[in-house]
């Protein structure tokens, strides 16, 4: 298959499929619930709804109020795109992608940051200083659990990086890193995705003013970018690389859905944390990265 | 260069002729070392204090020498307009004086050979910088940063006193050159780490270079940060080449690299000085410089692995990237200033308005800082990180080092992404906090056109890497004391394929969103969740998007918050002040300057005039003395 053509398919494959992970969490929020809930495509017909529609820009905001939700969203996808889809490998790889990913994502969380405080509103600015200070601690979590696997597999470039450790290790490092799911995807304990109407917002405190096409732009990116995480998450632990092509990529799908299962689940059964709590769970999503870092180092030496 | 000297207090347009030519040729000459024409050296017949001149550009100077010619030539242009003559009329031809003998010396310091003559050039840089940095020096908080810089430079000129003059007695020759075979000189590594340290603003030795920063005109803020401090750099990368090394040397640089990247930026993030800010990212981004030439320096130990090769030149393109966007920075900060004619960040506010030139070259030389791609800050700091994680990988005995200074590497450029959202949001975002963020102006094309041609140096780098890898390849092997091996790959290509691809992207579809929203836009006022009337003064203010980090490392920053809370039931007026002062320098050096000058306060008790009291002193010291003598010759 032609390089571009590769690229194409896991480009609409990654756009496409995105928006359906937001609509799985809230069905499984709404089943623990008793309610019937919305329907799991709601994502699609919102975005639909949200690109036709014209903006309302606040005075004070400039062009890069228009153009940082584009650049966000540009960089998920980037980011997405280096990303192996278990048995059917990378588009393109080569040694240290995994830094140029988790960059990627750094530019994507600037841009955000960099829009929220485009309004001069006070609610806005707050959401973003508590995003940039919130993401200091998950990238450290991020780039434990990375240093992980390059230990682990000897090797710094994505497509031959996922070689899961061995049993207790890989227990720890998927509890690690879902943590650092929820808190980047704002997802609660962290952050509540459903009100934006609270001072104890983190991430969609920072999207109150946007509306109509940066809006969907910054939706859709978000929906992105927590497919990412499911993905890398998955490969992580699971030793997915070694099965055979069709059966991998089922696999991998399979645990997609688990792991949005499991975020509907905690999501429907715990609070939001105390504000002053969410340093130290992230904390603690690092330490359980830092364990299997640990556990690989000394196991082969 | 010398013409450019004689014209800078007569004719500012010559001035300016000369200082770009020179800028030039020197800017050429160091790009034919880099390209691969073999070494420059000239030694002259005459001598200077007794010793013969002993020039020499190598690949290692050539590379300081570009960064320098650069920024020189970016700051000429830029004083022109931003420290002009009809309004400094007196201290506009001291200015260009200075400039014109600081690019001198330091391009002598880069190319002298010889012990002396590199501390003559050395001692003159220091002191044009000192004249540079007071060039306003009616303010009084100029002048006290002014001393403070002095007194620094020049505990640092003695370090390097007592080195090169052990390294004379030892070798029995002022001449420099490579001299590892001589393992005795081994711990004279460590003076020049404190002498080198000092001027390169290493933690904790950066005590004078926020003040001096922050108080000098923005255009020698600029070299100072981007050119003056890497000075230092070179000195220890010179001397760490040449020079055999103590086993603990890159342990202890690797270190002191890490507490400079995570401190600085703390620090930082604890400012409400635009420059002062500023000017503790450049202790961060010689930490990462540091935590490069570290790793190299264990690599070198263990028999020149790959993943050395990485690191160094990683941390040796970092030097190039931080001249570039730091004096980017500085010289936007500068324009800021000119306009708002205020530093405190709180006090500006929507200035992207009034100055969408400077607002847009800030925020490129703020993402480059962040270490974001497609920018050149990610380049270096890339490469720094891919040496760590092959440290890591291959389980080398440096792993122990490298897993840890990864992860602060990556706490570093988080807090550095924290640091200037909230510089651009709060300076250039938003709307105007008070009437001179309002009546702001933008520079003029002179401004822009320095910060211009350094934006384009940091775009180069970023969007262009695989070509600068040969002429890096050539200075690190340089350093490693190998000659050029063939076929080690361009490691950069990879992110010159990927870096003009992302902006390529990012540019379309920015230009395509704007485009589309073109006709459907509609202002109103920022919605807020409904405030029908938000002020400017509602706003979140530099310190409140700092303070969930500030607290954090609130046991070094040690911030001074004067609160005036409101009380009862009908509050008066009520006000909050927050200020981090430079802990080092307050907490360590002043106390222990004090206690010194209490001790000499108590010694001076003794000298009051009276001859009757001398003479008792002159009794009891002979007294003293025979019975010394008494009991030591029994």
């Amino acid at each position: 298959m032609p390089l571009y053509i590769d690229i194409v398919l896991r480009l609409l494959l990654w756009l496409l499929l995105a928006p359906l992970l937001p609509g799985i969490i809230n069905k499984v929020k709404a089943w623990v619930a008793g309610r019937q809930g919305p329907p799991v495509l709601q994502l699609y017909y919102d975005l639909a709804r949200l690109w036709r529609k014209s903006v309302v820009l606040s005075t004070l905001a400039s062009p890069g109020f228009i153009i940082a939700p584009a650049v966000a969203w540009t960089a998920v996808v980037a980011a997405a795109l280096l990303l192996p889809l278990a048995g059917a490998g990378a588009a393109f790889s080569f040694d240290g992608d995994v830094l140029l990913l988790i960059y990627f994502l750094a530019l994507a969380r600037f841009c955000t940051a960099w829009g929220a405080m485009e309004t001069g509103s006070a609610f806005e600015g707050m959401g973003a200083a508590r995003e940039v200070s919130f993401a200091v601690l998950a990238e450290i979590g991020i780039i434990t659990a990375v240093l992980t696997l390059v230990v682990q597999s000897g090797s710094i470039a994505l497509s031959s990086m996922f070689e899961p450790l061995p049993g207790p290790g890989a227990a720890l490092l998927a509890v690690g890193l879902f943590i650092i799911l929820l808190a980047e995807n704002c997802r609660v304990p962290f952050d509540d995705p459903n009100t934006h109407l609270e001072l104890t917002m983190i991430h969609e405190v920072m999207v109150l003013d946007h509306s109509g096409p940066p809006l969907a732009m910054i939706l859709h990116g978000a929906a992105v970018k927590l497919m990412l995480f499911c993905i890398f998450l998955a490969q992580a632990v699971l030793p997915l690389s070694e099965l055979p092509l069709l059966i991998s990529v089922a696999a991998l799908a399979g645990s997609v859905l688990l792991i949005t299962v499991a975020v509907g689940l905690v999501e429907s059964l715990t609070a939001r944390l105390a504000f002053k709590r969410v340093p130290l769970l992230l904390t603690i999503g690092f330490l359980f990265c830092l364990f299997p870092l640990i556990l690989t180092w000394m196991g082969e030496s | 260069m010398l013409a450019s000297l004689l014209a800078s207090h007569t004719a500012p347009r010559w001035w300016i002729v000369f200082t770009l030519t020179a800028a030039t040729c020197a800017f050429v000459a160091a790009a034919m070392v880099l390209s691969g024409i073999p070494a420059w050296e000239w030694r002259s017949e005459h001598t200077v204090g007794g010793e013969q001149i002993f020039m020499r550009l190598d690949e290692i100077s050539a590379f300081f020498l570009l960064l320098l010619c650069v920024v020189g030539a970016a700051g000429a242009i830029y004083c022109r307009s931003y420290w002009p003559q009809q309004a400094h009329p007196r201290s506009a031809g001291q200015g260009r004086l200075w400039w014109s003998a600081l690019l001198t010396s330091m391009g002598l310091v880069l190319t002298q050979s010889n012990g002396l003559h590199f501390l003559l050039a050395w001692e003159s840089f220091a002191l044009s910088a000192y004249f540079l940095v007071t060039l306003d020096r009616k303010d009084p908080a100029v002048r006290s940063a002014g001393w403070l810089y002095l007194g620094a430079s020049h505990a640092g000129t003695l370090a390097l006193f007592g080195f090169f003059a052990a390294l004379a007695a030892q070798t029995g020759s002022w001449e420099l050159g490579p001299m590892t075979d001589q393992a005795s000189l081994a711990p004279l590594f460590w003076i020049a780490l404190l002498g080198f340290g000092i001027k390169a603003g290493v933690f904790p030795l950066h005590i004078w270079l926020p003040s001096a920063h922050a108080s000098a005109p923005s255009h020698v803020s600029a070299i100072m940060s981007g050119v003056a401090i890497k000075m230092g750099i070179y000195g220890l990368v010179r001397f760490s080449t040449w020079l055999p090394l103590p086993v603990e040397a890159g342990w202890v640089v690797v270190g002191l690299g890490c507490a400079s990247a995570v401190l600085g930026v703390a620090f930082a993030l604890g400012q409400h000085d635009l420059k002062r800010l500023l000017a503790y990212h450049s202790v961060e981004n010689i930490g990462i410089i540091l935590i490069g030439l570290g790793f190299a320096m264990i690599a070198l130990d263990h028999g020149r692995p790959q993943w050395g090769l990485m690191a160094l030149a990683g941390g040796l393109l970092h030097v190039w990237n931080h001249g570039l966007f730091k004096a980017l920075l500085f010289l936007g900060a500068g324009a800021v200033l000119h306009s708002t004619g205020t530093r405190e960040m709180s006090r500006m506010g929507g200035l992207w308005k009034a100055m969408p030139w400077t607002a847009s070259l800030f925020t490129l030389g703020a993402v480059a800082i962040c270490g974001l791609p497609p920018l050149n800050g990610f380049v270096s700091e890339w490469l720094v990180y891919r040496g760590l994680f092959d440290a890591a990988r291959l389980k080398s005995a440096a792993a122990v080092g490298a897993v840890p200074a990864a992860i602060l590497l990556a706490v570093t450029g988080a807090l550095a992404l924290a640091c200037f959202v909230k510089v651009c949001g709060v300076v250039f975002l938003g709307a105007a906090r008070t009437k001179c963020a309002q009546d702001a102006r933008e520079c003029d094309a002179g401004m822009r056109a320095g910060m211009a041609i350094l934006a384009a140096g940091c775009l180069a780098v970023g969007l262009a890497p695989a070509f600068i890898w040969p002429s890096l390849l050539r200075v690190a092997q340089a350093w490693l004391r190998i000659g050029p091996v063939p076929g080690v790959p361009n490691h950069l290509e990879p992110l010159g394929v990927a870096h003009p691809l992302l902006a390529l992207a990012i540019l379309a579809l920015g230009a395509a969103a704007l485009a589309m929203l073109r006709g459907r836009c509609r202002r109103a006022v920022t919605w807020d969740c409904g405030y029908s009337a938000p002020s400017a003064r509602m706003q979140y203010s530099a310190g409140s998007f700092a303070g969930i980090i500030t607290a954090w490392f609130a046991w070094i920053l040690r911030p001074v918050v004067r609160a005036d809370l409101p009380v009862a039931i009908f509050p008066a007026r009520s006000a909050i002040n927050s200020h981090t002062p430079e802990t080092v320098l307050e907490s360590v050096i002043y106390p222990a300057g004090n206690r010194v000058l209490r001790v000499a306060d108590f010694v001076r008790t003794f000298q009051h005039g009276r001859v009757q009291s001398y003479l008792i002193y002159l009794c009891a010291a002979l007294v003293v003395l025979a019975v010394a003598v008494i009991l030591y010759t029994e």
